[in-house]
């Protein structure tokens, strides 16, 4: 049981990479991001390459930078110039972009599974209440929670992370009080597209490479995002934790709901209060 | 016939009898001209591409109507298709008749679509738009598990009877004769939805499109009208996916998942809403691209990534908007320059 409930932990820490960087964008720029799950696939994809030559800690930085790259490209060439054509334009094109993002990885690396092996300082087993259980889920744990952690001081602490969040709540008031949020946008979005080029190496040696890796989380990051509550981070984490319970009970107690037990919540949540996803109406 | 005045009512029945009659016309000529077609391409595998390219155009079409005349998105039309598929495939496998099992299968999604887009039409934007993903990915999810009846992830096949209606029911498995009857069908659907955007009610839907507020100040029910061009859309799904059951006597969960329904949008997107033939010529695009980036390489899905891009960002009318732009400014060069 207990090893079900880590298991749990591990998988929800893991959505929270995931969906934390979905949060990020969607507070600044109000656009659903369907490219992100592409994006993590990337970062996964990227990792599993370096990692040949170098390790997979090398990979695992050289995946963000790339991703953080990428993700502040998107902003300059897309999220911004479209930002005044409605939600629907961005979706339509993050979804071109996954599409081509796909493909891309298909024609490089095949549509075959990948396997990745956890870092050496990472692998093997530890003892818990007499179950033997790997260590490198503990470590997936661990590292949401630094990040999580990491972002909550960022966001309350620093100057940046205060225009972020007047900027998630209020972009126009934000503008007007002098803070440049086209600059911020850049920063946060490609922010938001490194972590989840980090989520991606993460979840390489949990759930295996493979090019349709990004839609497999897709939607549970939708979820996540929304039952969260946009704009709120700690809300992400609780609901990724949340998820990932559900997900791993799920599958042990009510097999044949287990998928459909985050969908239903984020229907009700989105009935309830649309009012986060809906944005200002034009 | 009547002698008809020449007073203002009898002109205006007049020229609704004239446009009736034209329209007939246009219908009939539109459903018999895929004969010669269906005859004279040899190819089977062409025949059967354009008999996919309409199935997945009637799917596509009821997209694009929904952007259309109700201006929201819906990401579960698959959910409805495949439903509909399995109302048709579940009565054969357990030996019961086939016009049954296609009743059920035009009834009961709309039916379900109605009763959902009562209560979620009410969402605005793009909230609407994940929650018609969340639900159609829901009910996918529920085929998907319910093995004992849907085959779970193999999904089934089963055979069609001998005769449907008299006629030889290997007919609606063979791709020239398969063509003509969905293509039919499919016209039929056009026609139809064009009589429902330019009837009373449809008009209603329009102008909720355009300004929901004031229609309700009006005094029209906006809910209502909004949740039935919803179960319409479903309609039109459905009809899809009786088309597609029938021609490949297989169902299986997948005809659900949302990446069916990403695809038929992207079908819309790409052959322009704003006509109702719009989301059909994207269709077969999308088709024929799939075929002939085969030879190129098998990058078919970048193509139409890049396709739905370029579409979306600088030619929002898709396909049939810039033909008929092309047609509009070629007919006016014809008639000479005047002001339209």
């Amino acid at each position: 049981m207990i090893v079900q409930l880590i298991n749990g932990l591990a998988y929800g820490g893991l959505l929270y990479l995931v969906a934390v960087g979905l949060v990020l964008i969607f507070g600044l720029r109000q656009v659903v991001n369907f490219a992100h799950g592409s994006l993590f696939m990337l970062g996964a994809y990227v990792g599993y390459v370096i990692s040949f030559y170098v390790g997979f800690w090398a990979g695992l930085a050289v995946a963000i930078a790339v991703l953080g790259i990428l993700g502040t490209l998107l902003d300059i060439a897309v999220f911004g110039p479209l930002r005044h054509r409605g939600p629907m334009t961005t979706v339509l094109v993050t979804f071109g972009l996954a599409l081509i993002l796909e493909d891309f990885a298909q024609a490089i690396w095949g549509k075959g599974l990948r396997l990745q092996q956890p870092p050496p300082s990472l692998s093997g087993t530890v003892e818990i209440f007499g179950d033997s259980f790997p260590i490198y889920r503990l470590a997936v744990i661990a590292i949401a929670a630094i990040v999580c952690l990491g972002l909550a001081i960022w966001m309350r602490k620093t100057r940046v992370g205060l225009f972020v969040r007047a900027s998630s709540v209020d972009p126009e008031g934000t503008a007007m009080q002098g803070v440049n949020t086209d600059r911020l946008s850049i920063l946060v979005v490609g922010l938001g597209t490194s972590l989840s080029g980090l989520a991606g190496v993460i979840a390489a040696p949990l759930l295996s490479l493979s090019p349709s890796m990004g839609s497999y989380v897709l939607i549970d990051s939708f979820i996540v995002v929304v039952l969260g509550g946009i704009g709120s981070f700690s809300g992400a984490f609780l609901a990724a934790i949340l998820i990932g319970q559900i997900h791993n009970l799920g599958v042990i107690f009510v097999p044949s709901l287990a998928a459909v037990i985050p969908l239903a919540l984020m229907s009700i949540v989105l009935m309830w209060r649309p009012s986060g996803l809906a944005g200002t109406e034009a | 016939m009547g002698d008809l005045g020449t007073g203002k009512k009898e002109r205006q029945a007049l020229a609704r009898r004239r446009e009736t009659l034209s329209q007939g016309a246009i219908l009939i000529i539109a459903i018999v001209a895929v004969i010669p077609v269906a005859y004279f391409v040899r190819s089977n595998l062409v025949l059967s591409l354009m008999t996919q390219a309409v199935i997945a155009g009637v799917l596509a079409t009821s997209v694009g109507f929904l952007i259309r005349q109700s201006g929201t998105v819906t990401f579960g039309n698959a959910a409805f298709y495949g439903t509909a598929a399995y109302c048709v495939a579940l009565p054969l496998k357990a030996g019961l008749s086939l016009p049954l099992g296609i009743v059920l299968a035009l009834v009961i999604p709309p039916a379900l679509a109605y009763l959902l887009g009562l209560v979620i039409v009410r969402i605005p934007g793009i909230a609407f738009s994940m929650l018609t993903l969340a639900i159609g990915q829901a009910l996918s999810e529920l085929a998907l598990k319910a093995r004992w009846l849907t085959g779970g992830e193999d999904g089934f096949s089963f055979a069609l009877p001998k005769t449907v209606m008299g006629l030889d029911a290997s007919l609606l498995q063979r791709p020239s004769s398969m063509l003509i009857f969905s293509w039919s069908v499919l016209v039929l659907v056009l026609f139809g939805l064009s009589w429902f955007s330019r009837s009373r009610y449809g008009r209603v839907v329009a102008a909720i499109r355009e300004n929901e507020e004031r229609a309700r100040f009006i005094g029209y029910q906006t809910v209502s009208r909004r949740a039935a061009t919803f179960a319409l859309s479903a309609l039109v799904a459905s009809i899809g996916g009786v088309l597609a059951t029938l021609y490949n006597s297989f169902v299986s969960p997948e005809t659900m998942h949302w990446s069916l329904s990403g695809m038929a949008l992207i079908m819309a997107i790409i052959g322009g809403t704003q006509m109702l033939w719009g989301p059909l010529a994207g269709a077969a695009f999308v088709f024929f691209a799939k075929d002939w980036a085969g030879d190129i390489g098998e990058h078919w899905q970048a193509v139409i990534g890049v396709i739905l891009i370029v579409v979306t960002v600088g030619l929002p009318g898709g396909i049939s908007g810039a033909m008929m732009q092309i047609a509009s400014r070629g007919s006016r060069l014809f008639k000479g320059r005047g002001a339209p």
